[in-house]
């Protein structure tokens, strides 16, 4: 089942204008429940239009975007009901804190929905726990927190709302390999506790491997490929026609496929790597 | 919303325009405000009309762009219009009569001319200044028209580049409120319900991200101007030299010349 | 020769604070392409900035080509011989117009017209942007921003620039614009290059990386030198590339590999060459 999917979008900016652009281009796609898609492609691709036309800031010029099925433009006067239920967090979401604690932060998507405060202080108090924010770092002001502990508490607000669907531009942009690892974790113990469908823009490939189910590459407007982790990086001739890169493990084991040493190249993580040569080379590792 | 606003934009080209020494296009500026609201006869209004087409031409910027640029404002225009029509009184018997509403000759002109007015004040000074002379060029020129201000302790130089760091910001932080907005959106926040207060109260988490990131930005451009050996206004030389050719002053003396025509005939048929 | 020399030099932001550096020694030579490693908040930014004189020391010295930057009267001089691009390709930009940013230094040193314009055209040249001069810089991509930023400092003819975390906000190609002008300046114009960075990929192309902890450093050497050392760079929270850590874990599992392989290719032949031994045994 797809927890949220396009049908037939385009965005067009500048219609019957000398401007017309197209951002979008009759685009279909599915992000199917409970798993995490990575989206791919050059900066200008369109991932940008595209994740906003998810929690309905932008409206496309045709086609419908379908969460559970239903149509969000169904209602517009709802959108904040939908807001709610598609989580965004931008590109350097730090920049959006503004409250005078970390908590009260947090606290402020719940608020907007209206929540009891009790159950408003249940949800800081979980979304926190999954950005490993501590309880003093909750009673400090936002502006006094290192950088890493800025982003993740953007997200804790965003996380408190309790998505359905959590839609991330590049959350780990900027972050050295323990920040990454604290936040691409925290978002995928989110997932698997409630469920949730989560949907990361990223330009790592290497963290894409590590996360991701299914990958959408874009390219000018357009879907260029979709389809499950193994199925994108074992076409690498198309991914490199599209001047995107793979993880540096893969291209290793496209390197001793042609070789004739191991069969298939669909390795993406170091882990799977190691098993893999370990048998190929006869190397014990009891 | 935002997105529309092209005050400040420049669009660089190669245009009589865009080479005419900033200076002049100032003074040219000053003269064309002055004349456009004294304009008040009929022809002193479509002789204005006239220069303000020439310099539009003269500007290279392309007219669907120009006219891009007064979309934001059509509806001042309009408002201030429609004013002109149902409030001028006088001038003998009203054309039309619905209830309370009168409208006379008089109005009609009025609202046109206002339009024609508005219109070619927005047109003129953005295509003499906003659209052909960049920033920099703009701040150099305002700081050569006031340098003789230096002596008395004036600090031209300063003013002039706190001018010309500010424009240059404009674009950034347009978008930067535009993704805090979004942002915000995203967490649910309603800008659009509500009383004045609450509507009020539900700028802060816009307002707050904003200037502390306005801070920010400030501190680290002034890390990177001194790590550019910026030190004051002393010493300091300039690539483009300003230097009004002969060609700038004959262009400045057409411009008057049409200015004088301007209240000529003002004078002329003040009383038509 | 060395360019830069930081001596017992200590620096915290405010007297109640712990040390950000701490008693910190570095030289850096001449003509040399360093690249200086360390997670979010080592204080690598900080050194970044006490290097070329933004900030001064608290205790200790630091040297640029001879000159004390605690010295006031010194300042420019540093500044001129020692100049910086920064993270946010918005913040450091000054015009509106891409030449008249570029000017900026060269206007600041008050140079003559003429030396002023041929240092913009030539810097422009150097990063590859001459036909934007006449562009609005607001409309540019995050990867020309920087290379823009860069063609400012060399308007100041500089013997050296200082990266601080200049990719981070870059998308990969934006990045790879910046590494490989950063691998220009260095080897065709000589120009002492560092670049600090939290990026393997980036700091493998530097002929030397200086690894900090806790304003610290835990490491200094060639790439090569660096990688082998795995589990140090584990313990800073730092990370290899991939392939490093694949055979450091074939190692570690008894398989014969060579430490410090950084690019896949290098790897694959070490690997065909196990693979050929088990197949001879």
């Amino acid at each position: 089942m797809n927890a949220i999917e396009l049908k037939d979008i385009s965005v067009i900016y500048g219609e019957n204008t000398p401007f017309r652009k197209a951002a979008l281009n009759n685009i279909n796609v599915e992000f199917p429940k409970g798993m995490t898609t990575g989206i791919i492609g050059h900066t200008g691709s369109g991932k940008s239009t595209l994740a906003s036309l998810l929690n309905g800031l932008l409206t496309p010029t045709s086609g419908k975007v379908l969460l559970g099925g239903r149509d969000i433009w169904e209602k517009p006067k709802e959108m904040v009901k939908i807001r709610s239920r598609v989580g965004l967090v931008f590109q350097y979401p730090e920049y959006q804190l503004f409250d005078e604690t970390v908590e009260a932060d947090i606290a402020f998507g719940p608020k907007n929905i209206k929540l009891s405060d009790a159950e408003i202080k249940e949800r800081v108090a979980l979304a926190a726990r999954f950005c490993g924010l501590s309880e003093r770092e909750l009673k400090r002001s936002p502006f006094e927190l290192s950088g890493g502990q800025k982003r993740r508490a953007a997200i804790a607000g965003v996380l408190a709302m309790r998505p359905e669907v959590l839609v991330l531009d590049e959350p780990a942009a900027g972050l050295d390999p323990r920040g990454r690892e604290e936040i691409l974790g925290g978002l995928q113990e989110y997932k698997n506790t409630y469920g949730a469908t989560l949907i990361i823009i990223s330009h790592s490939m290497e963290d894409i491997a590590k996360y991701a189910d299914r990958i959408l590459v874009m390219k000018n407007g357009e879907v260029y490929m979709q389809g499950t982790t193994e199925e994108i990086f074992m076409q690498a001739e198309k991914l490199f026609d599209a001047d995107l890169d793979l993880p540096q493990i893969t291209k290793l084991f496209i390197e001793l496929k042609k070789r004739g040493i191991c069969e298939s190249s669909d390795v993406y993580t170091v882990k799977y790597a190691k098993n893999m040569l370990e048998k190929i080379l006869g190397i014990n590792n009891a | 919303m935002l997105k529309d606003v092209t005050f400040g934009q420049y669009y660089p080209g190669n245009s009589l325009l865009h080479r005419t020494d900033p200076r002049i296009k100032m003074i040219m500026m000053i003269e064309y405000l002055v004349i456009i609201l004294m304009a008040n006869s009929v022809p002193a209004v479509l002789l204005g009309m006239g220069l303000t087409l020439f310099l539009m031409v003269c500007s290279g910027v392309r007219f669907s762009v120009l006219i891009k640029s007064v979309k934001p404002l059509i509806f001042v225009l309009i408002f201030t219009a429609v004013i002109n029509l149902f409030f001028t009184a006088g001038g003998g018997d009203p054309l039309v009569q619905l209830g309370f509403i009168k409208i006379y000759k008089q109005g009609i002109r009025n609202a046109v001319m206002m339009l024609i007015r508005l219109l070619s004040l927005v047109l003129g000074t953005s295509v003499l200044i906003s659209f052909t002379t960049s920033p920099l060029e703009l701040t150099d020129s305002i700081e050569s028209l006031l340098s003789p201000l230096k002596k008395i302790g004036v600090p031209v130089h300063e003013f002039a580049m706190m001018m010309s760091i500010a424009l240059r910001f404009i674009p950034t932080l347009i978008e930067e409120t535009n993704k805090i907005i979004s942002a915000q959106k995203s967490r649910c926040a309603d800008f659009e319900s509500g009383n004045i207060i609450s509507r009020v109260k539900a700028l802060i988490p816009i307002l707050i991200p904003l200037f502390v990131s306005a801070v920010r930005r400030a501190e680290e451009l002034a890390d990177a101007m001194e790590c550019r050996c910026y030190h004051g206004g002393e010493g300091r030389t300039k690539l483009k030299v300003m230097k009004a050719s002969a060609s700038d002053y004959v262009f400045l003396f057409c411009v008057t010349a049409v200015i004088v025509g301007i209240v000529f005939l003002n004078k002329i048929y003040f009383l038509i | 020769m060395s360019f830069i020399q930081a001596r017992d030099l200590s620096f915290s932001y405010s007297p109640a604070e712990p040390n950000v550096i701490n008693k910190l020694n570095l030289t850096i030579e001449k003509g040399s392409f360093v690249a200086v490693l360390g997670h979010n908040g080592c204080g690598k930014s900080t050194l970044a900035k006490l290097l070329c004189g933004i900030l001064l020391p608290a205790s200790g010295k630091v040297l640029v080509d001879g000159l004390d930057t605690a010295h006031e009267e010194k300042s420019f001089e540093i500044r001129k011989k020692c100049g910086m691009i920064f993270q946010n390709p918005d913040n450091q930009l000054v015009a509106s117009v891409v030449e008249e940013d570029i000017a900026f230094a060269p206007e600041n040193l008050g140079l003559p017209r003429e030396e002023i314009r041929k240092r913009v055209d030539s810097a422009l040249e150097t990063v590859g942007m001459t036909e934007y001069a006449r562009h609005a810089t607001y409309k540019l991509s995050g990867g020309q921003k920087q290379r823009i930023a860069i063609a400012g400092v060399l308007a100041m003819s500089p013997e050296c620039i200082i990266f601080d975390e200049a990719t981070s906000m870059l998308d990969p190609n934006g990045r790879k614009e910046i590494t490989a002008a950063m691998k220009r300046l260095n080897k065709e114009m000589g120009i002492t290059v560092v670049t600090i960075t939290h990026y393997m990929n980036e700091a493998v192309e530097a002929d030397r990386i200086v690894v900090m902890n806790q304003g610290e450093i835990v490491a200094d050497g060639t790439p090569e030198e660096i990688f082998t050392q795995v589990e140090k760079l584990h313990s800073v929270a730092l990370d290899v590339p991939q392939v490093t850590e694949l055979l450091y874990l074939l190692e570690k599992d008894g398989a014969d590999t060579p430490r410090g392989v950084l690019h896949a290719m290098d790897a694959a032949e070490v690997i065909t060459k196990l693979y050929k031994n088990t197949r001879s045994d």
